[in-house]
């Protein structure tokens, strides 16, 4: 049974990485002055903390919430090239959207290693075990950083909120031996000055456009070698 | 319905037709089209830019620590990684580098 393998999978540092983001989150939208009914509709719902960060931020200003709904999809508009790198990997059956909530940088990432070695008739089990178990961790560490939200302050808030870009630089190293993943790993990390130069929420998308595009047609030209 | 919820019920529909659009776009091609290798190659690239972003020039409260600090944690994480493998141990032996050194500097 590959689902409880994935399941498994999904605790340990990538559990780590979700609860330390998810409870700086969760003590955000505390102080913000929202309930925790909000803070789980959106740890759970929205599912992408860049968005989820820009529309709490901005609903702390008076009348920004609606106008900042444009840039919070922004921040999240990965989704999509991620929905279509990952969909081929889950099989072509109807089941296949249930892995619809699930898709986010943790598991997506997790998941673009952990395919492509499975057969196919276990790859949407596993992403489904590994994105449900991933996705209750981020859910119960909301409920945690809001309740305990006075206690996230300074240092330990700085901490917290750097396990996330830490893990995924665990993960980017890890992905750095295929050859089409290094070209893409060094376009984003070429096109990271964009990310001070573009408006910030279309800051990470953009630098993620050009620098994968050009990596990408870098790897055409190379003959996907 | 308060100006908060509207705009986050937005951001769930957004959210939504983001993932199903991709979903929709990618359900009948195979992994090695070259749309979804550009599409891995984007998503790929965004997630480096973020962690660049993230340890050279970050924002708000992580932007508190030294630079110094998270550079280091980030280079001992992946040492570790180099030297142990897994996920766990270099993880957290990068962010004991940053702790400890965040609270020097």
């Amino acid at each position: 049974m590959i689902f409880p393998i994935a399941c498994r999978e999904a605790l340990g540092a990538p559990a780590l990485a979700m609860a330390a983001t998810f409870l700086a989150f969760g003590a955000a939208v505390q102080a913000a002055g929202l309930g925790l009914g909000w803070a789980l509709a959106s740890a759970l719902l929205v599912y992408g903390m860049p968005g989820q960060m820009v529309l709490v931020t901005a609903v702390a200003t008076p009348g920004g919430a609606l106008p900042a709904v444009l840039g919070a999809a922004a921040a999240n508009a990965r989704f999509l090239p991620m929905a279509v790198a990952l969909t081929p990997w889950l099989g072509v059956s109807r089941a296949r959207w249930l892995a619809l909530p699930f898709i986010a940088v943790t598991p997506w990432a997790m998941a673009m290693r952990r395919l492509p070695g499975l057969p196919p008739e276990q790859r949407l089990a596993w992403f489904l075990g590994f994105g449900l178990t991933s996705w209750l961790v981020a859910g119960l560490a909301t409920i945690i950083g809001h309740a305990i939200a006075p206690m996230l302050q300074g240092r330990a808030l700085a901490v917290l909120l750097f396990v996330n870009p830490l893990y995924f630089a665990l993960l980017l190293a890890g992905e750095t031996r295929a050859a089409p993943s290094r070209r893409a790993v060094i376009g984003g990390l070429c096109a990271a000055p964009l990310v001070l130069l573009l408006p910030p929420a279309w800051a990470l998308l953009g630098a993620g456009l050009v620098g994968g595009t050009l990596a990408f047609w870098w790897g055409e030209r190379r003959g996907r070698r | 319905m308060a100006g908060a919820d509207l705009a986050l019920l937005l951001l769930i529909l957004a959210g939504i037709a983001l993932r199903g659009g991709g979903m929709v776009v990618a359900g009948r091609l195979r992994p090695d089209h070259p749309l979804v290798r550009w599409a891995a190659s984007v998503a790929l690239a965004t997630l480096a830019a973020f962690v660049a972003a993230s340890v050279l020039a970050p924002g708000g409260a992580l932007a508190t620590t030294h630079t110094a600090a998270r550079l280091a944690g980030l280079v001992v994480a992946i040492a570790a990684l180099a030297w142990r493998g897994g996920l766990l141990l270099p993880l957290l032996a990068g962010l004991s580098v940053t702790l400890v050194l965040g609270a020097a500097l």
